[in-house]
């Protein structure tokens, strides 16, 4: 639909409604679908294709969704996630796009061409996209530790934070608050060098189950427990069992668990190069 | 002309708590330079023990306001603010993955 002049000066709602395209992802498909109305607000999502690659879409005005409801929000990218899920068992491999990704149209171009414009130029890097998700998925794996169980074991393996730890018994009270400085501080440094030393070995042991790994920030984590490592791995999707045993493993150490999450449609992987 | 509405209570909790999570961030530096002095060996024992005995009367000075004007969260949620701009800071010096990540923003 193209805008004119006229409606720029007096928006109407019914002419800037159909003026954006809302992406969900990218298929590997070329074919002309309709997934029906399962969009985001009920509207109907179907494919712009460009080749043998198509973009899953609906019609919505050019401007983001925003919402102060977190509720209504959360809605939304459950739909978005759901639309996803439903593009791969249609098409196969999607590659998916975040929550929020509209093209918009402008006076000399339509929504739907400037898509389609866009398919065109990052056609050769989308497609290696593809051939490098394609039947795979994403899991998320993140290693926590309990910090107190963590020292604890230190306390009875390290004789030097023992040594500390006996002596500041028997010292008058200032130095005792000094010493007690020295062995939290002694702690830490023994803690860091553990958590690095869990980082390189659970990576390690991680990285032969997954075709790829994205390290990601570690989050705060409840209920006393620190999270070390989150790791998001791209897996063929016949091989998570693997995967899965030998964190299983990990979790079985003592002060540790882990948390794996999946299959996610490979959102980590699509970004960047 | 418009009028400021301003709670009084959580002006002075907010207030309050930057204070005393400044003030704890000078007592920590204080301290990191006390165990520095004592683990280089320039101090007798006897200056160690009235350096501890200082600093843990200072603890115990800070750990009382904080209760009694209830401001323990406020200070937390500053330092832990604080925390927050460091550790993303450190991050983005030291990871290679997170300069790809800006750059690629940039481009």
């Amino acid at each position: 639909m193209q805008c004119s002049d006229k409606t720029e000066v007096t928006p109407r709602a019914e002419a800037v409604e159909e003026e954006g395209r809302y992406l969900y992802g990218v298929a590997d498909s070329g074919e002309k679908v309709s997934l029906g109305e399962i969009g985001i607000g009920g509207k109907e999502v179907y494919a712009i294709p460009y080749r043998d690659i198509g973009a899953v879409v609906h019609n919505c005005p050019a401007q983001p969704y925003r919402s102060d409801d977190q509720e209504v929000v959360e809605a939304w990218v459950m739909t978005h996630q759901k639309v996803v899920d439903a593009a791969c068992e249609r098409c196969g491999t999607v590659l998916p796009l975040s929550f929020d990704t509209i093209i918009k149209g402008e006076t000399e171009s339509s929504a739907e061409r400037n898509v389609q414009d866009w398919l065109k130029q990052e056609y050769e890097g989308l497609k290696s996209k593809i051939e490098k998700v394609r039947g795979k998925a994403e899991y998320g794996v993140q290693v926590f530790w309990n910090p107190k169980v963590i020292v604890e074991n230190l306390t009875r393996t390290s004789p030097e934070i023992g040594k500390l730890d006996e002596e500041i018994r028997l010292k008058p009270r200032g130095l005792a608050y000094m010493y007690r400085q020295r062995l939290e501080k002694l702690i830490k440094r023994e803690m860091e060098s553990k958590a690095d030393e869990c980082f390189k070995d659970f990576y390690t042991r991680i990285r032969k189950h997954a075709d790829d790994i994205r390290v990601e920030k570690t989050k705060k984590a409840e209920a006393g427990l620190q999270m070390i490592m989150n790791l998001s791995c791209l897996i063929y999707k016949d091989r998570y069992t693997e995967l899965g045993e030998e964190l299983d493993k990990i979790n079985q150490s003592e002060g540790f668990s882990v948390r794996f999450t999946g299959p996610w449609p490979p959102y980590s992987f699509v970004r960047g190069t | 002309m418009s009028v400021l509405d301003i709670d009084e209570k959580s002006l002075k909790h907010g207030v309050l708590g930057l204070v005393i999570a400044l003030v704890e961030v000078i007592r920590d530096a204080l301290r990191l330079q006390a165990m520095k002095r004592m683990e280089g060996g320039s101090l007798t024992d006897e200056e160690v023990e009235r350096l501890g005995q200082a600093l843990m009367d200072l603890d115990i000075a800070i750990e009382g306001i904080k209760e009694e004007q209830g401001i323990i969260e406020s200070v937390r949620s500053v330092r832990d603010g604080l925390d927050d701009i460091v550790a993303d800071a450190l991050d983005r010096m030291i990871n290679p993955e997170r300069w790809k990540e800006e750059a690629e923003q940039r481009a």
